[in-house]
């Protein structure tokens, strides 16, 4: 069944939509993160326009966030006080990430941005999962107990000024690492079209040292709120989302983020991550051919606006 | 008898162009963008008429070639070129003017139809060479120009067939084209032309539209007109989507 997306002018079939929607739903509820860094890629290989894929799968990415987030606060177990900061600095940098966006559409450069920004922060994040992930298995294996990491240990930017005390995650912090990585996520979040929820995630836990409880509340919370966010910034500034496209996407990413979660109880924590990282780095790999492999077609061609009436 | 034979001379020239004319017809006025579009096909008919007071029996054998553009754009052409082993597109020229879709339809070969410079004069070959950005580079205009007719051929946007058009008797005709599911909404206008032996003796031009209507209408205006609007729309879809979800499959 066809349905025809009024902003991308193109029909696609309504069951692919939803079933590309329904499969990364499921791997991003099993796995805790939002799906962006693969429904966007997805979309672009089947031929959407890279700019409405990326507007577009920051709406889907919201709902799949919501229902996590909700149930993350309401066990209490989401951080709002960081959360503030991390948003207000993360709308900042989406500010930012947007305004760059245009500029290099306009400079035909997105898609290598895209493609290189995906290859090298999927590579460097999949190859820390999959390292970690691998050490964890190997000593569970060993029969190792291993132990948390504490969260009260310091590094040399959490004494910096302007020191703020996060009662819930136990934390007496300067606030600039904290604004640093809200910039850095919303200006690669909206630059990408992903949550960020996997650089976020082991950025809370081994940067600014906060307790596993609140990183996965506070994370999709960020997520949901920055995506929110540039959802609204592509609509004013590109108007290159398309509403059709993104519910198609929402109503399949529900569905099957419930099923992920449920799947995700017969695996342990680091075998998880290890099938996330190598996930990751699938996507990545994917991304670095498209970059050294010669194009089977060295020209491309784009509209830039419309002309005058015949 | 002097006379005569002058006054034959001189209206023979002016009697094969007013022999005949052309009376076409596009079967849709307007073509609807509906949410289960996936593309139509529309027929262009048309019957080859004597004109009021010619004498003169319809005397074939007629030639039909149709064309059909789509709106004009303003497009972009990129190259890719190899640097330090990463594809990047590095050159780019623009062209303004350009249609988003056209198309040839013709009943022969149009090499058996016409000779080239007649072709040219009313710019039916796909190759016309496309207008430029005033500032590009003519000679990367020149290399650009027929990739990007390339390109359009290549997505189906452009195509000659010249098996398209089909008399049903001496003097009717029809073609169909085929409009894809992404054909740019806008308005479209078909162009006949009418030959014989070589000489265009006629031409025709009518126009119709493509355009999205009801619901998709509204998404795509609401989208351009009210833009924060349409964002914060998506935006509470999407929460009321969420939350819906985790209400409706929570154990």
């Amino acid at each position: 069944m066809q349905v025809y997306l009024p902003i991308a002018e193109l029909s696609m079939n309504l069951f692919f939509l939803v079933g590309i929607g329904g499969a990364v739903g499921f791997l991003s509820g099993l796995f805790g993160v939002g799906g962006g860094f693969l429904l966007t890629p997805l979309l672009i290989f089947s031929g959407v326009p890279a700019s409405v894929a990326v507007a577009s799968v920051t709406g889907q990415v919201v709902a799949a966030s919501t229902s996590g987030a909700l149930s993350y606060y309401r066990r209490g177990q989401i951080d709002l006080h960081m959360s503030l900061y991390l948003v207000l600095s993360g709308i900042l940098g989406a500010f930012g990430g947007v305004a760059t966006f245009q500029v290099l559409r306009a400079a035909g450069q997105l898609d290598l941005v895209i493609s290189l920004g995906f290859l090298l922060l999927l590579g460097f994040v999949g190859t820390l999962m999959l390292i970690e992930s691998g050490r964890a298995i190997l000593k569970r294996r060993a029969g190792i107990v291993v132990r948390e990491k504490l969260p009260n240990q310091h590094n040399w930017f959490h004494g910096l000024p302007w020191r703020v005390r996060f009662k819930k995650s136990r934390l007496y912090i300067s606030v600039i690492p904290v604004l640093v990585l809200g910039v850095a996520i919303g200006f690669v979040g909206s630059l990408l079209g992903i949550g960020g929820g996997f650089i976020l995630v082991p950025a809370l836990v081994y940067i600014l040292r906060m307790p596993a409880t609140m990183v996965i509340g506070t994370s999709l919370l960020q997520v949901v709120a920055m995506m929110a966010a540039t959802t609204i910034l592509h609509a004013v500034q590109s108007q290159s989302v398309d509403i059709l496209l993104a519910f198609c996407l929402m109503v399949g990413g529900t569905i099957g983020a419930q099923f992920g979660a449920s799947a995700g109880k017969y695996l342990r924590g680091e075998q998880l991550r290890a099938l996330l990282a190598i996930l990751v780095l699938a996507v990545a790999i994917r991304f670095g051919l498209t970059l050294v492999i010669a194009p089977t077609d060295a020209f491309s061609t784009a509209v830039i606006g419309a002309a005058g009436v015949i | 008898m002097v006379r005569l034979l002058l006054a034959l001379l001189l209206a023979l020239p002016a009697l094969p162009a007013m022999a005949e004319r052309l009376v076409t017809q596009v079967s849709q006025d307007s073509v609807s963008i509906t949410s289960s579009f996936a593309g139509q096909t529309l027929t262009l008919f048309g019957t080859i008429e004597p004109d009021p007071g010619a004498t003169q029996p319809l005397t074939g054998p007629y030639h039909v070639v149709v064309t059909i553009t789509g709106p004009l754009q303003n497009r972009i052409a990129r190259r890719k070129t190899n640097v330090f082993g990463i594809w990047l597109n590095t050159s780019q020229v623009e062209f303004v003017n350009f249609p988003s879709f056209y198309q040839v339809l013709s009943d022969a070969r149009l090499s058996e139809i016409t000779n080239p410079i007649t072709l040219a004069e009313k710019s039916i070959p796909l190759l016309k060479q496309p207008e430029a950005r005033q500032g590009e580079s003519w000679y990367d205009a020149l290399v650009f120009g027929p990739q990007l007719v390339r390109l359009m051929q290549d997505n189906g946007m452009f195509r000659l067939n010249e098996s398209g058009v089909t008399f049903r008797s001496n003097t009717f005709y029809f073609a169909q084209v085929a409009l894809p599911s992404d054909a740019p909404p806008g308005s479209y206008l078909a162009h006949t032309y009418l030959f014989r032996d070589g000489e265009l003796i006629a031409d025709r031009s009518e126009g119709f539209s493509v355009r999205t209507i009801g619901f998709e209408r509204f998404l795509g205006q609401a989208s351009r007109q009210q833009p924060l609007l349409y964002g914060l729309v998506c935006v509470m879809l999407a929460l009321f989507t969420g939350w819906l979800g985790g209400v409706v499959f929570r154990r």
